[in-house]
């Protein structure tokens, strides 16, 4: 099999190495966050989500084999965060309603653009795998087979599922 | 490319992009987390607290049980005096006479019925554990072996007094 470089890959990282893995934090948080902000509801929502998917990732760091692409081995995780915290929103949101009510309007940040574009909202809307897949596609640069280690899935799948994701976003924008 | 694949490239740069730029937050430390969740949350909290009340009730119990016994609330105490009871038993036993089981019995069973209530307590519905069987243990070799004394006495602990002396009137004609 022909092996794949993700960004992070362009560095070593031994397993269970607690120096490693701190570095792989580093390395890999933002990227990380940028696509749970994509898949869950609010920034907040994301960084607790990135932070959980580390706390995953390092219980399971020992077991990581090297020869499998980190980064996508980190996706992989998130994404099963996402769909975990998109099970639980619904019994969250009407307890988030309530604390809501009386907070003063929040001043300019960045994540306030991310939550108010159309296209994240419409991403919020896919299922968690696809809307993953288009953000590994076209916001991370991630190929095909690149974004089948990601998901676990095979790079038919892959295809298929970004086709649909596609459709579904032009139908969920209105185009 | 699609105008829809170039559009979306553009939107997610444009709105990720000042996001993930911000300053990467310390990793949170999963051994706090865990420990606490343990604690305070979902069904460990639960067995948690069973678990913890169990030990507490069980506690108390055998503290209840033991002080009332011997007025002490120190279990060595409890020990300490079970024996001196025996030795002030033989103590006071006249030239020739045998069997201490009476004298000693009427505060083992003050000791047994205690126990036997807190193990009533702690869930054993037999009460008849064994402190008891301690007990019997210490109270028989001073039992004279000769066959006169009838089985099962100590099972009783209420009729000791009546029953020994009867022993030892038949036991030296």
């Amino acid at each position: 099999m022909e092996s794949i470089e993700l960004p992070a890959e362009r560095e070593r990282y031994e397993p269970g190495s607690e120096a490693d893995f701190e570095r792989l934090y580093r390395n890999t948080y933002r990227r990380i966050l940028g696509t749970l902000i994509t898949l869950v509801r609010d920034r907040a929502t994301a960084e607790d989500c990135t932070q959980e998917t580390y706390e995953r990732a390092y219980r399971n760091w020992r077991s990581w084999r090297p020869d499998a692409p980190v980064e996508a081995w980190l996706h992989r995780i998130a994404i099963n965060v996402a769909i975990s915290d998109r099970r639980h929103q619904q019994l969250r949101s009407a307890g988030e309603m309530i604390r809501r009510l009386g907070r003063p309007a929040a001043g300019p940040d960045p994540s306030l653009i991310a939550e108010n574009s159309d296209l994240v909202q419409a991403l919020k809307k896919l299922p968690t795998k696809q809307a993953a897949a288009l953000v590994l596609r076209h916001y991370h640069g991630y190929t095909n087979r690149e974004i089948a280690a990601a998901l676990n899935v095979p790079e038919q799948t892959v295809a298929s599922r970004l086709g649909a994701a596609r459709k579904q976003l032009q139908a969920v924008l209105g185009r | 490319m699609s105008d829809l694949e170039r559009e979306l490239e553009q939107e997610l740069h444009r709105v990720l992009d000042p996001i993930t730029a911000l300053p990467i937050p310390a990793r949170r430390q999963p051994e706090a987390r865990r420990a606490a969740r343990a604690l305070l949350g979902g069904a460990g909290a639960a067995l948690t607290v069973k678990v913890l009340t169990g030990v507490a009730v069980a506690a108390a119990a055998v503290t209840v049980a033991g002080a009332a016994t011997t007025g002490s609330l120190n279990p060595a105490d409890w020990g300490q005096q079970v024996t001196q009871q025996v030795a002030d038993c033989k103590a006071q036993l006249a030239d020739g006479q045998h069997g201490i089981g009476a004298c000693v019995s009427s505060f083992a069973s003050q000791h047994g019925s205690a126990a036997a209530s807190a193990a009533r307590q702690h869930g054993n519905g037999n009460g008849n554990g064994n402190a008891h069987a301690k007990d019997k243990n210490k109270a028989h070799p001073a039992t004279p072996k000769s066959g006169s004394v009838p089985r099962g006495l100590d099972s009783e602990p209420g009729d000791q007094a009546a029953t020994h002396r009867t022993v030892t009137i038949t036991s030296h004609p």
